[in-house]
């Protein structure tokens, strides 16, 4: 496979970056210059395990997102009965969870949870990132900062849906999808603090506030407060459940949330160049590839090559 | 014939037994009020077609707080027996004869908090005309309460001590269903307290009556006045104390002074009028009774904002904004997941990983895996 300019660089960053020797460098030449011009055929033809083969998230990640969801859920379940009282399903689950005596301690405890739980992933996060740019490890494009490249994915992954495009792009580590989610979840939860903590302590955000603002401000918090709840759900229920459950191929779930691996097919489609970052960072995937390749006879021909010069962003000619 | 004549008897004997069986009064009829009043069936159909019952339940009656006071002292206008068809009916301000006030040694009367009511906002005559007979007379929020519905008796160890020295049963059991009824918390809760004030104010018609004939006369109402029981109900207030929450305010938290709570709720005023607790002049003070912190920026907040564009345009807005951004973000994110699967499908995918790969399917760009 020749790579695009944009892989080309990665992988260049990547070898770099881990500082792999000349021998190395050969051999990750040779894996990439044998893989199947089409990366179709590439992910279509490996061997995965479902519970995941290429490292991805690490252990605080997997522990933000436990406390993260479970607490969002709970807190949905707690808050959204009392927000949308005149609803038939209001009241029967309100009274399964004990009545509002109970769920407002409930819901002030979770409440805390994820607020220690977003704190304790801002910590992760700065701390993870400052610690690889003193070692010179930081990669922008590797990280969940929303850059213009996501947005040509966007819209050459609509293509690709579409049938224009033969081939998704060369995503990133986190796709656009991903880093939209992201982003938004961040709002919403900053949101949900926010009005929250205006229905816990009116007074205190009455008394910072200029007299003319702070009642607008009051309201809108009391507005925000279930819309955001209600339209983080659907979210959640419409998209990131779709995402990660229902979406072909990871039917009935996927299980980075837990193993913190990823599949190897779904690295190669949705994240060819954290792929190849694999690739340069872990030997055995070399191996394996290699040993895919050869076996399935899909080591990449001339002929291969000339049309890949022909065609870099996988167009169709 | 013969039969005809029996099957009335019949009928007429079960009527009667019907309402006459085993009354055993709880109270003195001096005056024998039940020599009628004791049948259910007693009663008439008014000129407006109304159906009025005169029955009293004399176990019932004998219960309620009012089983000591003989009828003609509330209801003073009955001089002879059979009496007249009745005009006007009972009038609370009147005095008893036969109570007296152990404090003052005067006749009881209820007339100091009915003085204070027909000064509110609410206040009415019995017998009225036009749209003031919406407003609440003192029967509307007042039956007349039964003594400790749970408790027939008072607990036997109790009488048995009080009778050492107060000597009469009677006296004893009527003093402790007296005192202990008012020792316990008589007040209603907020969710009763708030189903009887949206009894009307939640009445559409009703408040429309009256938007319209204020309007005509010209005559002020409260800005609130059309969406007061929505608006609460949509409060957080509102929102917890339906759920059985006693802590959060009730229409009677604020709207009646905390001073002398059970007079005050009797004189509910205006909010245009400084006497009343959520005017501008007092709203703080009144804030202040559960948050102690608040300031005049937080008395400045809605308590039970609407979303009605002519009472709060900047919440109607902005809940018309979220609910169409919301909408949008839905349509656009199941529109990509549907887009997504259609996508992905026409390139092999199934469903479920399985035995190592999720791209079983033939594609229909002819590169389908290797088998």
């Amino acid at each position: 496979m020749i790579l695009s300019s944009e892989a080309r660089e990665v992988v260049e960053t990547s070898m770099k970056i881990n500082k792999v020797s000349e021998s190395e460098r050969e051999e990750i030449e040779k894996v990439i210059a044998a893989m199947p011009n089409d990366r179709v055929l590439l992910y279509k033809n490996v061997v995965s395990n479902p519970i995941g083969d290429l490292p991805r998230y690490s252990v605080h990640i997997r522990i933000q997102h436990m406390l993260t969801f479970v607490t969002f859920l709970t807190l949905a379940f707690t808050g959204l009965p009392i927000a949308f009282f005149d609803h038939f399903w209001a009241e029967p689950i309100n009274s399964l969870i004990g009545g509002v005596d109970v769920s407002r301690v409930v819901h002030r405890t979770l409440a805390s949870v994820m607020i220690f739980s977003m704190i304790y992933h801002i910590f992760t996060i700065t701390a993870g990132t400052i610690v690889k740019i003193m070692q010179g490890r930081f990669e922008i494009r590797r990280s969940i900062i929303p850059l213009f490249k996501d947005l040509r994915d966007f819209k050459q992954d609509l293509e690709y849906f579409a049938g224009i495009r033969t081939e998704r792009p060369e995503m990133d580590k986190f796709m656009y999808k991903q880093k939209v989610h992201y982003f938004a979840a961040a709002f919403g939860n900053f949101v949900m603090i926010i009005s929250g903590s205006s229905f816990l302590f009116p007074e205190f955000w009455a008394a910072v506030l200029p007299v003319e603002i702070a009642a607008h401000f009051q309201e809108m918090m009391r507005l925000s407060h279930p819309h955001e709840a209600l339209l983080a759900l659907l979210v959640v229920a419409f998209w990131h459940w779709y995402n990660v459950h229902l979406a072909p191929g990871r039917f009935p779930m996927q299980w980075t949330f837990l193993t913190g691996k990823i599949t190897r097919e779904h690295q190669m489609e949705e994240h060819f160049l954290e792929y190849l970052r694999n690739l340069v960072e872990l030997p055995e995937e070399r191996d394996y590839l290699i040993d895919l390749l050869t076996a399935r006879e899909l080591e990449a021909t001339g002929v291969d090559v000339v049309d890949a010069e022909a065609s870099p962003e996988g167009a169709t000619p | 014939m013969l039969y005809q004549k029996i099957k009335i008897c019949i009928v007429l004997l079960f009527l009667l037994g019907a309402g006459y069986s085993d009354i055993t009064l709880a109270f003195e009829d001096d005056e024998a009020c039940l020599l009628c009043h004791k049948y259910p069936k007693m009663g008439r159909v008014t000129e407006e077609g109304v159906q009025r019952s005169y029955y009293v339940m004399p176990h019932v009656f004998g219960k309620t707080v009012h089983r000591n006071v003989p009828c003609t002292d509330c209801h003073s206008y009955i001089k002879q027996l059979p009496h007249k068809p009745v005009k006007v009916g009972v009038q609370c301000d009147s005095e008893c004869h036969a109570i007296k006030n152990p404090a003052t040694g005067k006749n009881f009367s209820h007339k100091p908090i009915y003085d204070k009511y027909i000064k509110s906002t609410h206040g009415r005559k019995k017998v009225t005309k036009g749209h003031d007979r919406d407003k609440p007379y003192c029967v509307t929020c007042h039956t007349n309460p039964i003594y400790n519905p749970n408790e027939d008796e008072p607990p036997k160890r109790i009488v048995d001590r009080c009778v050492v020295c107060h000597e009469d049963n009677k006296f004893v059991i009527n003093w402790y269903k007296h005192t202990s009824r008012r020792i316990r918390e008589v007040k209603r809760s907020s969710e009763e307290i708030v189903a009887l004030c949206s009894n009307c104010h939640g009445d559409r018609r009703l408040v429309e009556r009256h938007m319209k004939a204020a309007k005509l006369e010209g005559r002020e109402l409260g800005r609130k006045y059309p969406y007061a029981v929505e608006s609460y109900n949509e409060s957080f207030h509102g929102k917890v104390t339906r759920y059985g929450f006693k802590k959060a305010a009730n229409c009677l938290d604020c709207h009646a002074d905390y001073d002398n709570y059970y007079l005050s709720v009797h004189y509910i005023r205006p909010s245009r009028d400084p006497e009343s607790p959520v005017s501008a002049e007092r709203k703080l003070k009144t804030c202040q009774r559960c948050h102690v912190y608040a300031d005049k920026n937080y008395a400045a907040i809605d308590p039970h904002p609407t979303s009605n564009p002519e009472d709060n345009p900047f919440r109607h807005y902005a809940e018309l904004i979220y609910g169409w951004v919301g909408d949008i973000v839905l349509a656009i994110f199941v529109g990509l997941a549907i887009f997504e699967t259609i996508g992905r499908r026409r390139d092999g995918v199934v469903w479920k990983l399985r035995k190592g790969s999720s791209w079983w399917r033939k594609s229909k760009r002819n590169r389908d895996r290797v088998v």
